[in-house]
């Protein structure tokens, strides 16, 4: 992979952040800038407003007030998605039609594809390696064929992960991946984050605890009733320039 | 089965079963996992206004329910869109509307209750051969829209939010469906009637997915299960003279229940195979520390 161009606005910023659900202001007054190359984690306790935050970055959850954009376009104009791999919080249930894992990871190709070449026409083979080295990253090789649904939450957790990878963006937006998730895992989610920030990806994180991630590491900000109430920037790790 | 096919209504009538096992549990796939199983009853119960008012203006009935039905399918997934609560009381409102409309503007139109009964639970006899050509020219254009936009429909059914995340237009893939689903119906309504068409769409489905562990594989078992049911619900229909839509639906049904069953029968002896498989190899631990070297 190699590294990213350099682009003058920074994959995330948002001023002046405001949600509301239900009438409830979610999130309020969050101004959040993350640049290339950032790791960013977003801590806080449950309900905190994390999901929704990242959602709003994403433009998911519409903003009541301020604004935020994506490598300087506002969501609804963003265009270049492909830079963008989000992991939510879980695989929905859905109505209950089977999904294998190769199905589910290869599904994150789509924001690849061309808009003037549908289905039949893209290459099958570029498709195909990137979503095997993604099974391979997540070690699911063997559970390919098996039902995404069927996979204990750790190994959905990496399922989704793959799916992410499987689309060889520049931004990693990720929700809580390492909730129910053993030590191992954790450990091995690590390391291949480790390589993604070594070639000069960004990534946001929402976690509780950091655990083995914490030297990845460059920047956290903690959340309480949807306001940021803490913010470090940890230089533990040498970044590439 | 030689005999029936000396008939010529017949002959298209089979054509015609093909193409619809074939379209509507393929629609019916991404249907069932958007979980939108009774959109299919809902559109069918619009469809019948669209009959009547293609018999008023002296058009073709089915044009008036191709028409009626795609709008009525776009205003069915925009209320869905607009808004989570009101959205259910609004689609009741156009389901019972269409029906009740439909019943009215066909009486209206000097159609008795037996035309409107053909409309309801289908009649292959009064089939023509203009009518195939019109069907199979859906039918090519509903496949033609799954092919084409089958990645993203799937990655939209499996999670929207990624969807949006992955730049998909989403509101035009979730009109797109919908929109195919009332094209389905229009297919499916000659022979199956508009009260049990969503039952192809969602019966073969729930059948095939006992059995598969994929996507694709539900949609293409799903799909043979469908001709199978309504190429030997039509023949059942014609050699016993029963109406061919409830044959056709009750022969799912039938493929539905030995597929629950037959489905235990596999998944036990799969799980049997993999308890087998750890106890031969490493072990459970040993695998899975193995999979964590992998990763790490
Ligand atoms: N779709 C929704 N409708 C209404 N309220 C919501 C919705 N999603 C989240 N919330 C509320 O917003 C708050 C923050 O939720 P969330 O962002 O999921 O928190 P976290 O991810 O930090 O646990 C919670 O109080 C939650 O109840
Ligand atoms: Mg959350």
């Amino acid at each position: 992979m190699n590294p990213p161009a350099k682009d003058p606005a920074p994959p995330f910023a948002m001023t002046g952040g405001l949600v509301r659900r239900d009438g409830r202001e979610v999130l309020a007054g969050i101004d959040l800038r993350v640049g290339a190359g950032d790791v960013l984690a977003v801590l806080g306790p449950n309900g905190a407003g994390k999901s929704t935050l990242v959602k709003a970055l994403l433009g998911l959850v519409p903003l009541a007030g301020g604004r935020t954009e994506i490598y300087g376009v506002p969501p609804a104009r963003f265009r270049d998605w492909n830079r963008i791999g989000y992991v939510p919080q879980r695989l929905p249930a859905g109505g209950g039609v089977p999904a294998t894992v190769r199905e589910v990871v290869a599904s994150g190709r789509v924001a690849r594809r061309s808009r003037r070449r549908p289905a039949p026409f893209t290459d099958r083979a570029a498709d195909r390696a990137a979503v095997e080295r993604a099974l391979r990253t997540v070690g699911l090789t063997d559970r390919a064929r098996d039902s995404a649904h069927l996979l204990s939450g750790g190994q959905q957790q990496r399922m989704l992960i793959a799916r992410a990878l499987a689309g060889e963006p520049d931004v990693f937006v990720l929700d809580e991946p390492t909730a129910g998730v053993d030590a191992r895992s954790q450990a091995a989610l690590a390391s291949t984050l480790h390589e993604l920030t070594t070639a000069g990806r960004t990534v946001v994180l929402v976690a509780h605890g950091l655990g083995p991630m914490e030297p990845l590491i460059t920047r956290t900000i903690e959340l309480d009733h949807g306001r940021i109430v803490r913010e470090t920037a940890l230089d533990t790790l040498e970044r590439p320039a | 089965m030689s005999e029936m096919l000396q008939y010529d209504f017949m002959r298209v009538a089979l054509v015609m079963a093909v193409l619809i096992g074939l379209t509507a549990p393929a629609v019916g796939t991404f249907i069932v996992q958007r979980r939108l199983s009774l959109l299919g009853d809902g559109i069918g119960h619009i469809a019948l206004t669209g009959i009547g008012l293609g018999l008023l203006t002296g058009t073709s009935p089915v044009l008036g329910a191709l028409v009626v039905s795609v709008l009525g399918a776009v205003a069915i997934e925009v209320l869905r869109a607009r808004s989570r609560s009101g959205g259910d009381v609004a689609l009741a409102l156009l389901f019972y509307g269409g029906l009740a409309g439909g019943v009215i503007l066909t009486n209206a139109n000097g159609g008795g209750s037996a035309t409107l009964q053909s409309y309801l639970f289908g009649s292959i006899s009064s089939v023509t051969v203009s009518d195939l050509y019109v069907v199979a020219g859906l039918a090519a254009t509903v496949l033609a829209i799954i092919t084409l936009f089958g990645r993203e429909l799937f990655l939209l059914c499996l999670d929207e939010e990624v969807a949006r995340a992955a730049g998909l237009p989403v509101r035009f893939l979730s009109v797109l469906i919908a929109a195919t689903a009332a094209v389905t119906v229009v297919i499916s309504m000659r022979a199956i009637g508009l009260l049990l068409v969503s039952a192809l769409m969602v019966v073969p489905v729930a059948a095939a997915q006992q059995l598969t562990r994929g996507f694709w594989g539900t949609m293409l078992t799903a799909m043979g299960i469908g001709v199978l049911s309504a190429v030997s619900g039509l023949a059942g229909s014609f050699e016993y003279d029963l109406p061919p839509g409830p044959s056709i639906v009750l022969l799912a049904l039938a493929a539905f229940v030995a597929a629950v069953t037959g489905g235990s029968v596999v998944r036990r002896r799969r799980a049997r195979a993999a308890l087998d498989g750890v106890a031969a190899g490493p072990g459970v631990e040993a695998r899975v520390d193995a999979e964590a070297e992998v990763l790490g």
